[in-house]
Formats: C-alpha cells, sequence, structure tokens
C-alpha cells in the first residue's frame, strides 16, 4: 500500500494501485473505482493528462490486463473489464453504463475462476479493444473484443460493436453497423 | 483489506441480517448488503442462493411478495436485475454478466387504459391494492448458461443448459441448449454442437 497514492477527496478508505499512474490534472472519483482490480503489469492503468473519471466507472482488470487512456477524456460510469490490453485515445467521450470488455459474459476477475468460464490469457489473439481520438461512444454502448474504433467516431447508444470501424463513422443497433462514414463531410 | 466501517459494500456484512426466508448455501460471497434492499418476498423461501455463489455488487433482488429466486451451486451474478413476481430459477455454475435484466412479468398492463389506471394506483400516495394484475410466466435458466453483458431476458424464457446469450441480446423467446444467440431482436448464430 502506497500511501502517497491516495486521494485527498477519497470517501473509500484505500489508496490508488501501485500500478496506476494518473497525469496531472486528471480526476479519479475515488479509489473504489478499482475494488474488482487485480492486474500484476507494471503499468495497468495509465491515464493522461485533463481526463475525468467519474462516479461509477471500474477497472476491473485481470492479472495480465493493462488499460491506457489518453488526455481530456471522459469517463462517466463505464465498466472496463479484462484482462488483455485495452486503449483509449485523447479526447474519447463514453457516456452512462458503457462496458468495455474483452469477453462478452465478462465477470471480475478478483475470485478464482469456477467450473469452465473461459479466461481470456494474454496473448490470445484479438481480445484487444482500441478506440482512438476524439470517439463518442453513447450510453449502454458494449464494445468487446475486436473492436477498433477509429478517430473521430460515434457509438450509438446500446450499439454492440466486436470489429474494426474506420475512422470518422457512426455505428449503431446490436449487431452494430456502420450508417455513416465520415459525417462531417456528409453535411458539407 | 483497511476497508473498516465499509463491510455493507465490500462483502463483509453479517449475511445473517438478511430475511429469515432467504437461504444460503455454504461460502457464499454477498458484496453489497443493498443489492437485498428491494427483496420483499413473503414467500418461505424467497430466495435461495446455492453453495459458492458470489453476488457482485451491480446485482439487485427486485422480488414482490409473490416472487421466488432461485440460484444454483456456483453461479456467478456480477450484475443481473432480477424482477420477480413469480418464479426466477438460475441453474448451477451459471455466469451473468454485467448490466443483465431478468423479468418474470412486465409489471404493468399492455392495454393503454389499465396501464393509466395502473400509474394512478402505482402513485406515491396511491392504493396500490388496486393495481390491476399483470401476466407473470416463470424464467428458467438451465445449468453452465452464460448470459452477456447487457442482455435482457423477458417472461415466460427458457434457456436451454450451456447456451451463449451474447451481449446485449434482447430475448423473449426460447433458447435450445448448446444454442449461441445474439443480438435485438437475439437470433441463433450457431446452433448446439454434437
Amino acid at each position: 500500500m502506497n500511501a502517497d497514492m491516495r486521494l485527498e477527496h477519497d470517501w473509500f478508505p484505500a489508496p490508488l494501485p501501485d500500478n496506476v499512474v494518473l497525469g496531472a490534472g486528471s480526476w479519479v472519483y475515488s479509489s473504489y473505482a478499482f475494488r474488482h482490480f487485480r492486474s500484476r503489469q507494471p503499468v495497468a492503468v495509465r491515464i493522461g493528462c485533463d481526463t475525468g473519471i467519474y462516479h461509477g466507472t471500474f477497472f476491473d482488470v485481470g492479472p495480465d490486463g493493462e488499460v491506457a487512456i489518453g488526455r481530456y477524456c471522459a469517463l462517466v460510469g463505464a465498466i472496463i473489464s479484462c484482462n488483455s490490453r485495452i486503449v483509449i485515445g485523447d479526447y474519447s467521450l463514453l457516456a452512462h453504463e458503457v462496458v468495455l470488455a474483452d469477453s462478452s459474459a465478462a465477470i471480475p476477475y478478483d475470485r478464482p475462476a469456477v467450473g469452465s468460464i473461459a479466461r481470456i490469457k494474454r496473448g490470445d489473439a484479438p481480445a484487444t479493444v482500441t478506440i482512438g481520438d476524439n470517439v463518442w461512444i453513447g450510453a449502454r454502448a458494449i464494445i468487446l473484443a475486436g473492436a477498433d474504433i477509429g478517430a473521430g467516431s460515434i457509438v450509438g447508444a446500446g450499439a454492440v460493436v466486436d470489429f474494426p470501424v474506420p475512422p470518422g463513422s457512426m455505428v449503431v443497433g446490436n449487431p452494430g453497423r456502420i450508417v455513416q462514414r465520415s459525417p462531417r463531410s456528409a453535411t458539407s | 483489506m483497511g476497508d473498516e466501517g465499509f463491510g455493507d459494500i465490500t462483502g463483509n456484512w453479517d449475511y445473517g441480517e438478511l430475511p429469515g426466508n432467504v437461504r444460503l448455501g455454504r461460502e457464499c460471497w454477498l458484496e453489497r448488503k443493498a443489492s437485498f434492499a428491494l427483496f420483499r418476498s413473503e414467500r418461505n423461501p424467497g430466495l435461495i442462493l446455492g453453495d459458492r455463489v458470489r453476488v457482485y455488487t451491480w446485482t439487485t433482488f427486485n422480488v414482490e411478495p409473490s416472487g421466488l429466486v432461485d440460484v444454483g451451486n456456483d453461479s456467478v451474478l456480477v450484475g443481473p436485475v432480477f424482477m420477480c413476481a413469480a418464479q426466477i430459477s438460475i441453474g448451477q455454475r451459471v455466469v451473468i454478466s454485467y448490466n443483465v435484466t431478468i423479468a418474470d412479468a412486465d409489471f404493468h398492463p399492455v392495454d393503454p387504459e389499465e396501464r393509466m389506471r395502473d400509474a394512478i394506483a402505482n402513485s406515491p400516495a396511491g392504493d396500490r391494492s388496486r393495481r390491476p394484475a399483470y401476466v407473470t410466466r416463470p424464467v428458467r435458466i438451465e445449468d453452465d448458461v452464460w448470459i452477456g453483458i447487457g442482455a435482457i431476458v423477458l417472461k415466460g424464457v427458457t434457456i436451454g443448459r450451456g447456451a451463449r446469450i451474447g451481449a446485449g441480446s434482447v430475448v423473449t423467446r426460447d433458447v435450445a441448449a448448446g444454442s449461441v444467440i445474439a443480438g435485438n431482436p437475439a437470433a441463433v448464430v450457431s446452433e448446439a454442437q454434437p
């Protein structure tokens, strides 16, 4: 336990894990976000500068898991559940009740697996989730292994995405489908 | 773990405080006491959790006086919201992921006139004894089923042994054992493997 890693405003009596790096000007609502966090990677969660991690967000990251979040992002209650790598670019917005996970029936990794529950192991491809810069993810969207969402895209509320999405796209529905590319050019 | 005073949200609370009609198996772990705040079954038992059942913080047992939820051994409840007025049965080794809803009734009438009467009777100062009856149909989820993130399972559905319910699925019909379904509305992705 690293006393230096306590958040000044924290209501939950725990430090941030030692392997979490929080950039200048960033905000995490509480160490409670790491209640199910079990990653043993040297830098398990890296959060860039000026990013807000707000109430209800959780990092349910397994022993091999890594999460990198850029700068000027806002996560207002997303659940990140993985034992692989999840990357979020700069300026991205993740709405309420979004889940990013490397398996569709994801569970936290804080207790021994029961029965035959498949656990994602490091190196199992394609377990990664990549969200580019300036991506806007609507409420209750679910982003799964195989998703690689290009810069500037919009994911509609409740959409399910587990496939590559070119930059500037709009994706909606379950199963997710790309309904528009480069929305900026479409309005010009 | 340094969570003194926070046992109610870290699984370190006295499970003996649960109502007498809750039957707990051995070695259960119940992370958040408030998961049971809306449990008001008057049946006995009204809730059965088998051995080694794990109930994470996102779970809610919203069980009406007439409801019974029965969960088998070794099941993992990450984030189901049980809306139960009759019976919801969960088998053994079932995995229910984040943000899942399972309901055994619609809880309000389909007919618009009746629904308006229901809204009035169900208001804060209303007379709930005047609420129109609603249709309930039990939900059964068999052993070794996995229910993906954000799925919704509605009344009368039986999900057969070992089936996989994809993330975000809306399930209104029975699912055959061993099959994989996904989407809204949920469609079969693959049949049972022989």
